[in-house]
């Protein structure tokens, strides 16, 4: 399935068309829609600063416990995921994860979790959480539940970063379907726009997001007049 | 168009047939450099998209392009643009035309080497075909990244000229495709998918990082993309550290952009005093084509700034 199809159609099962949708309710629905349509047994949503959960939103059978006792333990896929800010992928928990994370694995393992996914929501070299899918049957994620994972890691990202810019935003899910965040130019510009600002890439990005949004242009090709220099962010 | 060999005297009217002695030697020494350094990287630690950068550049030296790309397949459904040899905006977007349709794409879907000249191009891509000629290329070529079962992305070249590429030429790519993607895939045992995504979210990863490190540098320094990607390669070169890495210190302000514009030392070149006042207008320009001017002379360039500090048009 094309990227952009998948996006749409997780933004439209995720945040209410046309309305207001809160990041906490967003989050909810987030980890619900992978309980639902990723076959996991528990979906979580972690928002971290440093070493700590700022927010967590679950679904399914342990809700968030698992991720949860990851931060209590101080050890776990999730945390290695976030300090990396690269995926973790354990098909199977009590194998691939008892040298590792021993203490945690033994409790995970306790709890039926035989497949763990940990996937950063980073934005450059900043990751801001993670998203956790745990599996009580060992074995690797399909393509397809792979794809949907990492579109909707992405989804949860954007809504965060966006919603940090312009909080109580009246069309959610008209923004986030906006994609083409990937092209070079809007990772470019998202850095002019950093150092224009004294901030960080991650809030040019969201800066960006938030112009194209309210210009009704696309975040590329406000992303090239960032570049080509005809549009400035100054504070 | 004529032969683009640029290194080849060659003997004027034989139309090219008289040089391919000469032209083999020197692309089985470029070849034999390319291969040594591929086999380097499988000893150290190594930046994914540093070697793939350097794997596009030294396959437009063997293989007579104007230009090389690498496509990484992303486990979200499409190709990512992960390195090439050029940063020009206008051809990097070319090449990420290419996610959505393009020769590069076509290699990824089918596993097969494929290649198209200019009036091929336009018919079987429509919308690929004229941004490639827009461009300035015309003959074009892209060879699959194989390991074992699965296509993890492509290497796309292409011509300035609407020459087609030779049987050995189409050998030389797969080979060379063949290597990286052994290279690639050493650093962790790939034999596992859940190790591929890993690894190939984390080069995405660090694209992304040497982006917004490019646009930061380019406004601090009034410079282009281009010319602060050349900054970022050259400081990562010169301090042997990686090219992510060095990216990484620059978005989170841990290397500020004189440090990198200066010269090795601290001793500051005049670049570091270019204007941060600057907007869009004259003084960005001129500073801009200056450097460019300089910069045709590789490593002379900063020699050249730091001796004419009073040379930096204040408007």
């Amino acid at each position: 399935m094309p990227e952009e199809e998948r996006r749409a159609r997780i933004v439209s099962a995720v945040a209410r068309p046309g309305g207001m949708t809160r990041v906490d309710e967003l989050m909810q629905r987030i980890c619900r829609y992978a309980v639902d349509q990723m076959s996991a047994s528990a979906c979580t949503l972690a928002l971290v600063s440093g070493a700590e959960p700022l927010g967590l939103a679950g679904a399914g059978r342990h809700a968030s416990t698992i991720t949860e006792m990851q931060f209590e333990f101080g050890e776990g896929p999730c945390l290695d995921a976030y300090a990396s800010g690269e995926p973790v992928l354990l098909p199977d928990l009590p194998v691939d994860g008892a040298a590792r994370w021993p203490v945690f694995t033994a409790a995970a393992a306790g709890s039926g979790v035989g497949a763990e996914f940990c996937f950063p929501l980073g934005v450059g070299p900043h990751t801001i959480g993670v998203f956790d899918l745990c599996r009580d049957e060992p074995g690797m994620l399909s393509d397809d539940h792979l794809a949907e994972a990492l579109a909707a890691a992405d989804i949860a990202r954007d809504a965060v970063l966006y919603l940090q810019e312009s909080p109580g935003h009246p069309d959610v899910a008209t923004l986030l379907e906006i994609v083409g965040m990937d092209r070079f130019v809007v990772h470019q510009a998202s850095g002019m726009i950093a150092a224009q600002m004294n901030k960080t890439p991650s809030d040019g990005l969201a800066r960006l997001r938030a112009a194209a949004f309210e210009s009704g242009r696309s975040i590329y090709d406000i992303a090239r007049d960032v570049v080509e220099r005809r549009v400035r962010f100054g504070e | 168009m004529s032969e683009v060999s640029g290194s080849l005297p060659g003997r004027p009217g034989s139309h090219g047939e008289g040089e391919r002695g000469d032209d083999v030697t020197r692309r089985e020494r470029l070849l034999a450099r390319a291969f040594v350094r591929l086999a380097d990287t499988l000893a150290a630690e190594f930046d994914v998209v540093e070697f793939l950068h350097g794997l596009s550049v030294d396959s437009v030296e063997i293989l007579r392009a104007q230009a090389a790309s690498v496509m990484l397949a992303d486990a979200r459904g499409g190709l990512r643009l992960v390195a090439s040899s050029e940063e020009r905006m206008r051809v990097l977007e070319l090449f990420e035309t290419q996610s959505a349709q393009g020769p590069c794409l076509d290699a990824y879907g089918s596993g097969e080497a494929i290649q198209a000249s200019a009036a091929e191009c336009q018919s079987r891509w429509p919308e690929f075909g004229p941004r490639a000629s827009e461009a300035g290329f015309q003959a074009v070529c892209a060879v699959p990244l194989r390991a074992h079962a699965d296509v993890i992305g492509a290497l796309n070249l292409f011509r300035g000229n609407d020459e087609r590429f030779s049987d050995a030429e189409m050998e030389i790519a797969r080979a060379m495709a063949q290597v990286a993607t052994i290279a690639l895939l050493q650093e962790r045992a790939l034999r596992e998918r859940s190790m591929l995504t890993e690894q190939l979210q984390a080069a995405l990863r660090s694209r992304v990082v040497i982006e917004q490190a490019k646009g930061m540098l380019a406004e601090h320094l009034s410079a282009t993309v281009d010319e602060a990607f050349q900054l970022l390669n050259r400081y990562a070169r010169d301090n042997n550290r990686k090219l992510t890495d060095v990216s990484r210190d620059v978005v989170d302000r841990k290397l500020s952009h004189e440090a990198l514009a200066g010269r090795r030392g601290d001793e500051p070149a005049a670049i570091a005093n270019a204007p941060d006042v600057s907007g869009p207008g004259a003084a960005t320009a001129a500073a801009s084509s200056k450097r460019r001017a300089g910069e045709k002379t590789a490593h002379g360039t900063e020699e050249k700034d730091g001796k004419r500090p009073g040379s930096q048009p204040p408007s």
